[in-house]
C-alpha cells in the first residue's frame, strides 16, 4: 500500500496535499487564530454543499459527463422546500417535496442525456438557465422563512461540531462504496473509458447514465435541506458558482475531464483545498478584486504544475512498459 | 410508390429523414429564427415594427461581438469562460483611460484592447501549451480577469461621457442602425470571409475536425489554437468598448455571466461543445437573433421580468431538442 501510493502517478496528490499545508501554513501565520476548533467547523458547514456536489460531480465526470445544473438546481429545491413550508406549515412534507424535486431535475436531466443522447453541457446549461429562473420566479425573487425545526437540528452544536460534519463524512463513505465496490462504480469507469465498448460489453448504459444524473439531484437535495437549515431560509439566488467550484474539486484532486479515472479520494483532497482556499481568503477581509485574483492565481499556478507532474508520471509508466516489453522475448 | 413501380431503373431513396439532415445542418438556425419571426410577429403586433427590430439589433451587439471569439475558440474545439470578465476588463480600461487619466480616446481603445488580447492569449498558452482543460485554464483566467478589472475599476462605477463612446451608440449609419449595430454586423462579414479563405481559418477547422490529422499534415496546431484564444480575447475587447458606449456607465456587475450568453448564441447557432470543426460563424449571429428576440419577445408581451430566464431555459432545451431532431444523434 506503501509502495503504491509513493508512486509516480500519486506525485500530483501529494504535491496537493503539499500546497493545502502550505495555504495552512500561509493562513496561520498571518492570522494566527484561523484554523481553531470554531473555524474548523465553519469551513465544514459553508462547504458542505461543495463537498456534496464534488461527490456526485466525480461520478458524472469519471463516466465522462459533466453537469453545470447544481448551483441553480440547489436555489430551485430550496425555493420548492421554502413554499411547501409556508403553504403547508410541514417540515416533513416540504422536505419530501424538496427530495422529489431533486431527483426529479437529475431524472430530467439524466433522461435528456441517456435517453435522447444529448449533450450533458448543452442538457445542463439550459438547467443552469431554466432552474434559476424558476427558483426566482416562484420565490419572487424573496428569501423564504423555513423553520419547524430544521434550523435548530442543523445549526446544534455537539463537541463543536453540528450534524453537517458526520454527514460529509457518511456521503464520502457511501460514495467510495458505490465508485470503488459495486456495479455502479464500475460501470461508471467503463462508460468513461469508451461508450461503444461499455455498450458492447453489454452494460445498460442509459439507466446507469441516469443513475449518475439522479444521485447528483440526490445530492443536491441534500446540500438544499442543509443551506436551507444553516440560513432559517430559502434563497432564490443560493449556490452561485457552486457547479464551477465542485468542477475545479474534482479536476484539481486529478480526476481526468476525458473520463475513466479518479476516484474520491483525490476529489475530497480537491475540496479540502478548495475550502481552505476559499475560506482563507476570505478571512483575510480582502477586496473582491484581490480575493478574485488571487483565486485565479493559485488555481492556475497549482494546475499548471500538476499538468507537469502527471506527465512526469505517464512517460514513467511509459518507460516501464517498454521495459517491460524488452526483457520478455529474453525471458520466452 | 412510383419507386416501387421501377425498381430496377431508380435507386433506391434513402428515408426522408436522411435527406432533410445535410438541409438541415444549413438552413436549421434559420428556419428556427424565421419560424420565430412569424409567430412572434403574429401574436406582438409592435414585435416587426421598425423601431423593435432595430433594438433588438442594439440589445445583442456586445454579446454578438463576444460571440465571435467564443465561436472561433469553439471551433477548435475549446471553450471559453472568461469572455464574460474579459468583456468587464476592457471596458474598465478604456473607461479608466479615456475618462479618468484623460488618454485620448485612440490610445485608451488600443490599450484596453490589448490588455483583453494578452488575457485570450494567455488563456491559448495555458490551454495548448501548458496544456490544462479550456473549462478550467478559463475558469482560472475569468477570476484573473475579474479581479483585474475590479482592480482598476477601484469605486464602484465609472460615468463616461467622452463623445466618441456617446456616437458608438447614438450616430445612426445606413437604416438609423447606430455604429454599434455596423460594428458587429462587419466584424461578423470578416469573420465568414476569414475563416472560409484564410490559411488561419482554414487550419481552425482542420483543427477542431481531427486534432492527430492536422498536426500530422504539419499545420501550426499549436499556433492556431493561441491564436483563436487571443482573438477571443480581441473581441471580448471590442464587446467591452461597445458596452461602455451602449451604457455610457461601467460598473462591476456588468457584462456577469455574459460567456454563458455568448456560448448559447453559438450552440443555438449548432455549434457543438464537444465536437470542433463544426459550425459556421454567422449562424452564431443568428443564434445571437434567435435569444435577443426571445427575450425581446417576452417583454413586448409583458412576460414577468423574474420568469423570463425561466422561459429562456425552456425555449432553449426545446431548441436542443429539435437539434437532436433534425441531426440525429451524435456520439
Amino acid at each position: 500500500m506503501t509502495a503504491r501510493l509513493a508512486a509516480r502517478r500519486y506525485l500530483d496528490m501529494w504535491f496537493l496535499g503539499a500546497m493545502t499545508a502550505v495555504l495552512v501554513l500561509v493562513f496561520r501565520t498571518v492570522t494566527p487564530s484561523w484554523l481553531n476548533g470554531t473555524v474548523i467547523q465553519s469551513i465544514v458547514a459553508q462547504n458542505a454543499p461543495l463537498a456534496l456536489v464534488a461527490m456526485a460531480m466525480t461520478f458524472a465526470v469519471v463516466s465522462r459527463h459533466i453537469d453545470l445544473s447544481p448551483g441553480s438546481m440547489l436555489a430551485l429545491v430550496g425555493v420548492v422546500v421554502g413554499l411547501v413550508y409556508r403553504d403547508s406549515g410541514s417540515l416533513a412534507l416540504a422536505l419530501a417535496a424538496g427530495f422529489a424535486a431533486g431527483i426529479g431535475g437529475g431524472l430530467l436531466n439524466g433522461v435528456l442525456v441517456a435517453g435522447l443522447g444529448l449533450n450533458a453541457i448543452m442538457v445542463t446549461l439550459a438547467a443552469f438557465i431554466w432552474a434559476r429562473g424558476l427558483a426566482v420566479g416562484l420565490s419572487g425573487a424573496n428569501p423564504i422563512v423555513v423553520h419547524g425545526g430544521l434550523d435548530t437540528l442543523l445549526n446544534r452544536r455537539v463537541a463543536g461540531f453540528t450534524i453537517t460534519a458526520p454527514v460529509v463524512v457518511a456521503v464520502y463513505a457511501l460514495g467510495w462504496y458505490l465508485l470503488a465496490r459495486t456495479k455502479l462504480g464500475r460501470y461508471t469507469y467503463a462508460m468513461g473509458g469508451g461508450l461503444t465498448g461499455a455498450r458492447r460489453a453489454g452494460i445498460p448504459v442509459g439507466r446507469y447514465t441516469t443513475a449518475i444524473f439522479v444521485l447528483m439531484g440526490l445530492m443536491i437535495a441534500l446540500s438544499a435541506t442543509i443551506v436551507a437549515g444553516q440560513l432559517a431560509s430559502a434563497q432564490p439566488y443560493a449556490g452561485g458558482g457552486l457547479e464551477l467550484d465542485a468542477i475545479i474539486a474534482v479536476i484539481i484532486g486529478g480526476t481526468r475531464l476525458a473520463g475513466g479515472e479518479g476516484g474520491l479520494g483525490r476529489t475530497a483532497l480537491g475540496v479540502t483545498f478548495v475550502a481552505i482556499l476559499n475560506s482563507g481568503l476570505l478571512n483575510l477581509g480582502l477586496t473582491d478584486a484581490y480575493y478574485q485574483l488571487y483565486r485565479g492565481l493559485a488555481l492556475l499556478g497549482v494546475l499548471s504544475i500538476q499538468i507537469w507532474l502527471r506527465r512526469v508520471a505517464v512517460e514513467e509508466e511509459r518507460r516501464r512498459a517498454d521495459r517491460e516489453q524488452l526483457a520478455a522475448p529474453v525471458a520466452a | 410508390m412510383a419507386a416501387q413501380a421501377t425498381p430496377a431503373t431508380q435507386a433506391p431513396r434513402a428515408p426522408l429523414a436522411d435527406r432533410v439532415r445535410p438541409l438541415a445542418e444549413t438552413f436549421g438556425t434559420l428556419a428556427v429564427a424565421v419560424g420565430l419571426v412569424v409567430a412572434f410577429g403574429l401574436t406582438a403586433g409592435s414585435f416587426l415594427d421598425e423601431n423593435n427590430i432595430r433594438n433588438i439589433l442594439i440589445q445583442i451587439s456586445v454579446v454578438g461581438v463576444a460571440a465571435i471569439g467564443e465561436t472561433v475558440v469553439m471551433l477548435v474545439g475549446g471553450l471559453d469562460l472568461s469572455v464574460g470578465s474579459n468583456v468587464l476588463l476592457g471596458a474598465v480600461v478604456i473607461a479608466d483611460l479615456a475618462q479618468r487619466q484623460a488618454w485620448p480616446v485612440a490610445a485608451a481603445v488600443a490599450l484596453g484592447l490589448l490588455a483583453c488580447t494578452g488575457l485570450g492569449l494567455l488563456n491559448g498558452l495555458l490551454t495548448a501549451v501548458v496544456g490544462i482543460e479550456p473549462i478550467l485554464a478559463t475558469l482560472g483566467t475569468l477570476l484573473l480577469g475579474a479581479g483585474l478589472a475590479k482592480l482598476v475599476l477601484h469605486s464602484s462605477w465609472i460615468q463616461v461621457d467622452v463623445g466618441f463612446f456617446d456616437s458608438l451608440a447614438r450616430d445612426e449609419v445606413v437604416w438609423r442602425l447606430p455604429i454599434l449595430v455596423v460594428v458587429m454586423l462587419g466584424l461578423y462579414a470578416v469573420a465568414a470571409l476569414a475563416l472560409r479563405k484564410t490559411p488561419f481559418g482554414r487550419s481552425v477547422y482542420a483543427l477542431g475536425g481531427n486534432w492527430r490529422a492536422a498536426r500530422l499534415s504539419g499545420l501550426p496546431v499549436v499556433r492556431t489554437k493561441v491564436l483563436a484564444f487571443a482573438l477571443a480575447g480581441l473581441c471580448a475587447g471590442i464587446a467591452g468598448m461597445l458596452q461602455v458606449g451602449q451604457l455610457g456607465i461601467v460598473s462591476q456587475g456588468d457584462a456577469a455571466g455574459l460567456e454563458f450568453e455568448a456560448i448559447i448564441a453559438a450552440l443555438v447557432g449548432g455549434l457543438s461543445v464537444t465536437r470542433g470543426g463544426v459550425g459556421r460563424v454567422e449562424r452564431t449571429l443568428l443564434g445571437a437573433l434567435i435569444v435577443g428576440m426571445i427575450t425581446n419577445y417576452q417583454t413586448i408581451r409583458g412576460v414577468d421580468p423574474k420568469y423570463q430566464d425561466a422561459v429562456l431555459g425552456g425555449i432553449l432545451l426545446l431548441a436542443i431538442l429539435a437539434d437532436r431532431l433534425f441531426r440525429g444523434r451524435q456520439e
